[in-house]
C-alpha cells in the first residue's frame, strides 16, 4: 500500500511540476498566480446538475452510472473501471468492445459497495435516476450528474466530455456524427420520406421514439421525417396495439434483442403486414441503450447498410 | 363424490326468496351482457359503435377487423374465462380459510406461477405467451402441492390456518426470487412485465383454448362442493355431525382453487382483488349460501374484469393500462372499506 501511495505521490508531484512548468512557459503575463496554479492543476471545477464539483484534471478511475456516460467515456479514450449496466446478465454492452470494465449494479440500482471497492476518482451519474444517492456517491469520489437522460444526448455528452477533461475530443466526435449524417443525407437523398422507430414493450404497449430521442435524432439527421405523434417531451409516445396504424411510415425500424429473429416483430405489425411494407429489425442494445458517440456510429452503420441495400 | 353431495340442501325457500334470487340472477346477467358489449365497443382506438357493428357482421376494413376481431373479441373471452375462474376461486378460498380477506393468492398460487414464468424467461429464453402458459400452470400446481404438504405435515388433515401460513410464507419467498431475477435483467423481462401486471391483450384463442378444460373442471368441482361448503362454514364438528367428509371436501376445494386460480393466472397473469372483492359483494347483496356465492361470483367477477379492462383502455389512450393495475386501483379502496366495516364480512 505504502509503495502504491508513494508512486501516486510521485506521479502527482510530476504532473504538478510539469503543469507548472508548462504554465510558467506559456502564461508569462501572470507570474504571480504560480502558487494558485499548483492547486488548479490537479483539479478543475465542473458545473453540473448538482452544483459545482472539483474533479481531477485527468481522471484515471472513472465509474459511470448511465449508458450515455459509459459510451462517451469509452469514445474519448477514458475507459471506465466500472459501469452500472442495463442488465446484470448481459453486463457491459458488447457493441463497445470493452474489456475489463467491472459491472457495478444496474443503471436504476447501482451497487455502492462495488463502486467504493473500485476506488474511483470520478463518478458520473444522472440526477433524474440517482438523485438520492448523490451524497453517498460524493463521499466515495467527486461526482458529476447530468440532469436527465431525457435531455438531448449531444448536450449530455458534451457535459460528460467536460467532466472527463476531454471537451475538444467530445466536440470532435459529435461533429463526426453530424458530418456522417450529412454524408448519408447527400448520398441517399431520403428527404420527405417518413420513418418510425418502434420499441415493443409488452403485450399492451408499443413505444414510438420521437425526434429528440437518441436514435430518432439520428434518423432525422440523415434526412428522414418522423411523423408527428403526441410525444412526451418529443422523446417517446406509447400506443396500444389497437392504434398500430398510427405508426405507419415509409420505413419502419423495430428494436429487438436479436435482429436475426423475425419472430420478434410484434404481432400487431405482422397481422397488418399490408400497412407496413418495410419493417427492419434493429439491435436494442445500441439503438435504444447505446446513447453516445460510439453507439451513434453503430446506429448510422445500420442506417447506411439499410439505405445501401435498398438503393 | 357422495361425500361431497352428502349434505342435504337447506329446506325449500319461501317463494319470496326464490323470486328475489331470480331477480338477482337477471340483474347480474344483464350486467354481464353490458360489460361484454362495452368491451367490444370501447377501446384505445375510438371506433364508432356503427363501425364495430359492421365489423362484427364481417363488413369491416382490414384495420377495424384487426381491432375488433383480432384484439377485442379474444381479450373479451379471456376476461370472461379468467374472471369467472378468479371469482369462484376467491369464493372458495374465503369459505375454506374462513378468512374474509383471503384471496387465491394467499395459497401461493400466483407467486408459484410467476416464479415459473420468470424461470422460463430467464433460463429458457421463452417469450411466447403460449409457452409461458404451461409453465405458469405447472408452477401454480407445484406450489399448491408444496403448500398442502407443508400445511398438513404432522397430524391430521390440513387445517386452513396452517395452509394459509404456508401459502403466505412460500408466496413471499417465491415473489422475492422472482423480483430479484427481474431486477437483475430488466430487458429480458420486458415481455414479462405485462404478464406480471395482468393483461388480457395478446391472449389469442391458441392460448385460451388449452386452459379452458382446467377452468371447466375447476368450476364443475366448485359447484359440486358448494352445498358441502355450507356445512363446513358451521365448523368442522358440525359438518362431520351432518355427515360430511371434511378431509375430502378440503382436498376438492384445494384442487378446484388451484385449477381455477392457476389457469386464470397462467392466462392473464396475476390479477389482484377480483377474487377478494366479488365474493364479498355477492355476500352482502345476496346472502351467505355458498351455492349462491359461487354461482353469482362466476357471473359477476367477469363484469369487474371486463369493466376494469375497458377503463384501462381509455384512461391513457392511445396507450393502455394493463387490467391488473386497474383492478388494483379499484380494489384498494374496497379493501379499506372491507377492513373498516364491522360485521359485513361474516362468512
Amino acid at each position: 500500500m505504502s509503495s502504491r501511495l508513494h508512486r501516486r505521490l510521485i506521479a502527482l508531484a510530476a504532473t504538478t511540476a510539469s503543469a507548472a512548468l508548462l504554465l510558467a512557459g506559456c502564461a508569462a503575463p501572470a507570474p504571480s498566480t504560480e502558487a494558485a496554479n499548483a492547486d488548479t492543476a490537479t483539479t478543475r471545477e465542473v458545473q453540473h446538475a448538482r452544483g459545482t464539483t472539483e474533479v481531477p484534471v485527468e481522471p484515471q478511475r472513472v465509474v459511470t452510472l448511465e449508458p450515455l456516460e459509459l459510451d462517451t467515456a469509452a469514445a474519448v479514450g477514458v475507459v471506465p473501471v466500472g459501469a452500472a449496466v442495463a442488465s446484470n446478465v448481459v453486463g457491459v454492452p458488447a457493441y463497445l468492445g470493452l474489456d475489463g470494465v467491472e459491472a457495478v449494479g444496474s443503471v436504476p440500482e447501482p451497487d455502492l459497495q462495488a463502486i467504493a471497492a473500485l476506488k474511483p476518482d470520478l463518478i458520473l451519474g444522472t440526477e433524474a435516476r440517482h438523485s438520492a444517492l448523490y451524497e453517498q456517491l460524493s463521499s466515495i469520489a467527486p461526482t458529476v450528474f447530468i440532469a436527465t437522460q431525457a435531455d438531448p444526448w449531444r448536450d449530455n455528452a458534451a457535459l460528460i466530455g467536460e467532466a472527463l477533461g476531454r471537451e475538444d475530443e467530445t466536440a470532435a466526435l459529435l461533429e463526426k456524427v453530424d458530418a456522417r449524417c450529412g454524408e448519408l443525407a447527400d448520398t441517399y437523398g431520403v428527404d420527405g420520406e417518413t420513418v418510425q422507430l418502434i420499441r415493443p414493450r409488452d403485450e399492451t404497449t408499443l413505444s414510438l421514439y420521437g425526434p429528440v430521442s437518441f436514435a430518432g435524432s439520428l434518423l432525422e439527421c440523415v434526412g428522414f421525417t418522423i411523423p408527428d405523434q403526441d410525444w412526451a417531451d418529443g422523446l417517446q409516445a406509447d400506443i396500444s396495439p389497437e392504434n398500430i396504424l398510427s405508426a405507419q411510415a415509409d420505413h419502419v425500424f423495430v428494436t429487438t434483442a436479436d435482429p436475426s429473429d423475425d419472430s420478434t416483430i410484434p404481432a400487431a405489425i405482422v397481422q397488418n403486414a399490408d400497412a407496413f411494407p418495410s419493417v427492419t429489425l434493429v439491435d436494442t442494445s445500441y439503438w435504444v441503450s447505446g446513447v453516445g458517440p460510439l453507439g451513434a456510429q453503430k446506429v448510422l452503420d445500420d442506417i447506411e447498410q439499410y439505405l445501401e441495400e435498398r438503393s | 363424490m357422495t361425500a361431497l353431495t352428502g349434505v342435504e340442501s337447506p329446506p325449500a325457500r319461501p317463494p319470496v326468496r326464490r323470486s328475489r334470487r331470480g331477480a338477482a340472477l337477471s340483474v347480474v346477467v344483464a350486467a354481464l351482457i353490458v360489460a361484454v358489449a362495452l368491451s367490444l365497443m370501447i377501446g384505445a382506438n375510438p371506433l364508432s359503435p356503427q363501425v364495430v357493428w359492421a365489423t362484427l357482421r364481417g363488413e369491416g376494413s382490414t384495420e377495424t377487423t384487426y381491432i375488433v376481431i383480432g384484439l377485442r373479441i379474444p381479450r373479451t373471452v379471456a376476461g370472461l374465462v379468467a374472471g369467472a375462474a378468479l371469482g369462484v376461486a376467491g369464493a372458495l378460498t374465503q369459505a375454506f380459510t374462513r378468512n374474509p380477506l383471503a384471496d387465491p393468492g394467499i395459497l401461493g398460487v400466483n407467486a408459484g406461477a410467476a416464479l415459473a414464468v420468470a424461470l422460463g424467461v430467464a433460463l429458457l429464453g421463452l417469450r411466447d405467451i403460449s409457452a409461458l402458459v404451461w409453465l405458469a400452470l405447472a408452477g401454480a400446481f407445484v406450489v399448491t402441492i408444496a403448500v398442502y404438504l407443508i400445511g398438513s405435515s404432522g397430524r391430521g388433515a390440513a387445517d386452513p390456518l396452517r395452509l394459509t401460513l404456508a401459502g403466505v410464507a412460500l408466496g413471499a419467498v417465491f415473489s422475492g426470487i422472482t423480483t430479484g431475477m427481474t431486477l437483475s435483467n430488466p430487458d429480458a423481462f420486458d415481455s414479462m412485465r405485462s404478464w406480471n401486471a395482468g393483461s388480457l391483450l395478446g391472449r389469442g384463442f391458441d392460448v385460451i383454448m388449452p386452459v379452458l378444460p382446467f377452468i371447466a373442471i375447476g368450476l364443475a368441482l366448485a359447484f359440486l362442493v358448494g352445498p358441502a361448503m355450507n356445512a363446513l362454514a358451521l365448523g368442522d364438528d358440525v359438518a362431520r355431525a351432518q355427515g360430511a367428509d371434511v378431509r375430502r371436501i378440503r382436498v376438492a376445494v384445494i384442487v378446484s382453487t388451484t385449477l381455477l386460480a392457476g389457469a386464470a393466472t397462467a392466462l392473464v397473469g396475476p390479477i389482484a382483488f377480483v377474487g377478494l372483492m366479488i365474493p364479498h359483494v355477492v355476500r352482502w347483496t345476496f346472502g351467505v349460501d355458498q351455492r349462491t356465492i359461487i354461482a353469482l361470483s362466476a357471473l359477476l367477477a367477469p363484469v369487474l374484469v371486463l369493466l376494469s379492462d375497458v377503463l384501462g383502455r381509455v384512461v391513457i389512450a392511445p396507450a393502455e393500462v394493463p387490467v391488473g393495475i386497474v383492478t388494483a386501483f379499484v380494489g384498494a379502496p374496497v379493501l379499506i372499506v372491507l377492513a373498516r366495516r364491522k360485521r359485513a364480512s361474516a362468512l
